[in-house]
């Protein structure tokens, strides 16, 4: 029988390397031990994955979604329902971290494509991910890639490569930058069929030997006629990449930091920690997989709980998986996408190349009244099967105390800590209506109302916006 | 290939109708369609999410004649419609997989009356899928959670079922489309056994269409089915993005791959006003439009033109059965 604290651990991990699950989840997860349910999460080829055609038939509109929000539903429905958490929380980082953006691309399901290598390669070697990044339809359309030529090139995929996706400022030069823009020059799309009236395509890589520049070029003091592959194995090489990557996965997994423009300046909050994940990228020959390992059996994370403001998507999709309202096919999956666009995480949608600013970013006034909102709305109502469980718990518990009914809740959403503040607070507001009661229909009518209202004044709190 | 010989029978494609819209003339995600009378058709948008459910009337010479129903769950409204067939009556039924009902309109889309409901007892429905009438006007529907099919009078009246889940013959997994022919035998297609089976109205399995161990004719996730006047078996390959034809004893006989290669006139006069989209036009290599994509239901009108919807493309693609062909007589 796993112990409370026991469950809490998972709880974060759950948190970090997937979404908040309901209590039973959790225990049976606990039940399990740490480090198996680390392996379980490493290993997502071992869960069923998402039936596709099962989801395209019944719901045939998000196959080649003509719409964002529709394509934005796909990844929630995704993210809701998977049994490999870990997959779809991987395709978040990366699309964070190589962030490629609608408002250009102007094809979401192309994007979408993107996110699925990611769920493909994004635990694998990141050398092989960075040279399907590079062949990306999305991203050679998101940087310019296709007017990238033998003797003209274009710079942009070449700069953002080296500046946000792999090296960081102070780690090349801009002689560099042509170099890798030179080796990439042919790596395009074929010509694409427009959308509409016939629905959406997909693009295709297009490798034009004729549009190669084909000539000696030195790159990070490495001379010799290069081509793509060969920039990306230079890359992964290099002693600031495991750096930068480390840093990347110690904002996205462990805890808020500083955004990335500030990285040549700032240095990390935990020195430490990064070394150990650079370390293990040098030991494992880049292998995310082993890394991710590593991180998620340190003491850097174990002792990280609630260090994070979730993103608008962990905290609906968290929510969501919490309450239980959304398991299966059901139609509204684009309210959730919608709703996490107005929390500030358009997703497909970045803001810019650099991604989303994370942290306290997320929360300003109306970002916070969404977050609040959303979050009580769902907790709080008993219609969902997962408040529901809450609420048959509390009504188990061998005394009817208000001070047991806030310790069942916050034990039940999440394990949540909350600070003393809020405790009293809600044990405040609690006391007020004294004991519960279950005894008659009006008894139980009135204390299910109280456990779903105190429900949605912990999902209110400052406490729940962290993971 | 646009004309497809194959078995002494000749496919040759026509034409085709159709593009996406979210209203009005076009179709968005369609899953079905029924040919009426006077030549009406009649195409079942799903849309996606709150928008684009709705019935289109068309013909098949590309006359868009106008439109009923829309999302909701209120009486005439759709959420997940699936479905479409018309009784002798002339007036159109849909089925609708997240509301369990049968919706009832007149030829011009006023709504009538909805029956059915959710449950497992027979004559309750758990996903109502394909829909389709036998000779006495009774309707057949493939309750697709449930695992079987169901007969009711057109007012709702439950009258038999058959059918249970499994892979065994007879059992079924998830059916989807089905279809029945002038004998009143009803081909379902078993869509998570990849198989279409044919039964005797009162449930006795009679033919089964499905690949064979060498992997002809197989299927992927079948759809839809009809059938043509001399017995030829038409089942749109959803997962397989093709149409298999077997004849009316299982045998496989072709494939139809897609072959639109010419816009539809609706689809023409949007490219026509976009010259960029003709520029981009010229260059790519266009075959990907052409052909099939997710085609989801399949009708044979009484001249044996074989019709068949594509639920991504929203187009429909006709051919016709050729009965005079003659091979040409030059050594080209």
């Amino acid at each position: 029988m796993p112990t409370k604290q026991d469950i809490a651990l998972i709880a974060h991990l759950m948190r970090r390397a997937g979404f908040s699950e309901p209590r039973a989840d959790l225990v049976a997860r606990a039940d399990k031990g740490y480090e198996a349910v680390v392996e379980e999460l490493l290993h997502p080829e071992d869960q069923p994955p998402i039936d596709e055609e099962l989801m395209y038939r019944i719901l045939p509109g998000y196959e080649g979604a003509l719409g964002p929000p529709i394509s934005q539903a796909d990844w929630m429905f995704r993210m809701v329902n998977t049994q490999r958490p870990l997959e779809e929380k991987i395709a978040l980082f990366w699309h964070q971290m190589f962030a490629t953006s609608n408002s250009k691309v102007d094809n979401p399901p192309e994007i979408g494509r993107q996110i699925a290598m990611f769920r493909e390669y994004g635990l694998g070697k990141y050398g092989e991910l960075l040279v399907e990044l590079a062949k990306s339809p999305a991203m050679i359309f998101w940087l310019d890639n296709h007017g990238n030529h033998d003797g003209s090139i274009n710079e942009n995929w070449g700069r953002e490569l080296l500046e946000l996706f792999s090296l960081g400022v102070g780690n090349y030069t801009e002689d560099d930058i042509k170099s890798a823009a030179r080796a990439f020059t042919g790596w395009t799309i074929a010509p694409k069929i427009p959308r509409n009236p016939l629905g959406r395509f997909f693009w295709n890589f297009e490798y034009k030997p004729e549009d190669h520049d084909d000539e000696e070029k030195t790159f990070l003091g490495h001379t010799g006629n290069l081509n793509g592959e060969d920039i990306m194995g230079i890359i992964v090489d290099q002693p600031a990449s495991p750096r930068f990557l480390a840093r990347h996965l110690y904002r996205f997994f462990v805890a808020d930091e500083p955004d990335v423009s500030s990285w040549s300046s700032t240095p990390p909050n935990d020195p430490a920690a990064i070394e150990i994940l650079v370390d293990a990228y040098n030991e494992s020959h880049g292998d995310i997989r082993a890394i991710l390992r590593v991180l998620f059996n340190s003491d850097f994370f174990k002792t990280s709980q609630f260090a994070r403001v979730k993103s608008p998507a962990e905290l609906i999709v968290g929510t969501v998986r919490m309450a239980g309202n959304y398991e299966g096919f059901r139609p509204g999956f684009n309210n959730l996408a919608l709703e996490c666009a107005w929390q500030g995480q358009e997703l497909l949608n970045p803001p810019s190349v650099e991604g989303w600013h994370t942290g306290a970013a997320w929360i300003d006034a109306g970002a916070l009244m969404r977050r609040v909102n959303f979050a009580a709305g769902v907790l709080g109502d008993i219609s969902h099967p997962g408040v529901r469980a809450i609420v048959d718990r509390v009504q188990l518990q061998p005394n009817n105390s208000a001070q047991t009914m806030v310790a069942v809740c916050l034990d039940s959403i999440g394990p949540l800590q909350v600070s003393d503040t809020t405790l009293k607070e809600l044990l405040s507001h609690a006391l007020k209506g004294g004991e519960l009661a279950w005894n008659t229909p009006e008894e139980i009518s009135s204390s299910e109302d109280r456990v779903s209202k105190l429900l949605a004044l912990i999902a209110a709190s400052k406490d729940y916006q962290f993971a | 290939m646009l004309t497809t010989v194959a078995a002494g029978r000749v496919f040759d494609y026509s034409h085709c109708i159709g593009m996406y819209s979210q209203s009005g003339q076009g179709f968005w995600t369609p899953q079905d369609f029924v040919l009426g009378k006077n030549g009406r058709v009649y195409v079942l948008s799903r849309g996606v999410e709150q928008l684009g459910q709705r019935v289109s009337k068309i013909s098949l010479d590309h006359e868009f004649q106008g439109q009923f129903g829309s999302f909701g769950g209120e009486d005439g409204r759709f959420i997940w419609p699936r479905s479409i067939d018309v009784d002798q009556d002339g007036r159109v039924y849909v089925s609708d997989e997240f509301t369990n009902r049968i919706s009832v309109f007149d030829a011009e889309g006023a709504f009538r009356f909805n029956w059915g409901r959710f449950g497992t007892d027979d004559g309750l429905l758990s996903g109502p899928s394909g829909i389709a009438f036998d000779s006495q006007d009774d309707l057949w529907v493939v309750d697709s959670l449930n695992h079987r099919v169901q007969r009711f009078a057109k007012t709702g009246g439950f009258k038999s079922n058959f059918g249970q889940q499994g892979t065994e013959d007879g059992s079924f997994e998830m059916p989807w489309g089905l279809c029945i022919d002038r004998n009143d035998d009803i081909y379902v297609a078993d869509w998570g056994n990849n198989r279409v089976q044919k039964f005797s109205p009162d449930g006795k399995l009679l033919v089964k269409f499905e690949g064979t161990s060498n992997g002809l004719g197989s299927l992927k996730g079948p759809s839809g089915v009809a059938v043509d006047s001399e017995g030829d078996v038409y089942v749109t390959d959803w997962g397989n993005h093709r149409v298999q034809i077997y004849d009316a004893d299982g045998r496989y006989i072709t494939t139809l791959v897609g072959d639109a290669q010419e816009p539809s006139p609706w689809t023409q006069t949007y490219i026509n006003a976009n010259p960029e989209m003709i520029k981009a036009r010229r260059r790519a290599d266009m075959e990907p439009e052409w052909r099939f994509r997710r085609p989801v239901a399949v009708n044979v009108d009484a001249d044996d033109r074989i019709v068949v919807l594509e639920s991504y493309r929203h187009r429909l693609q006709i051919y016709n059965k050729l009965k005079d062909y003659q091979e040409h007589s030059l050594n080209l």
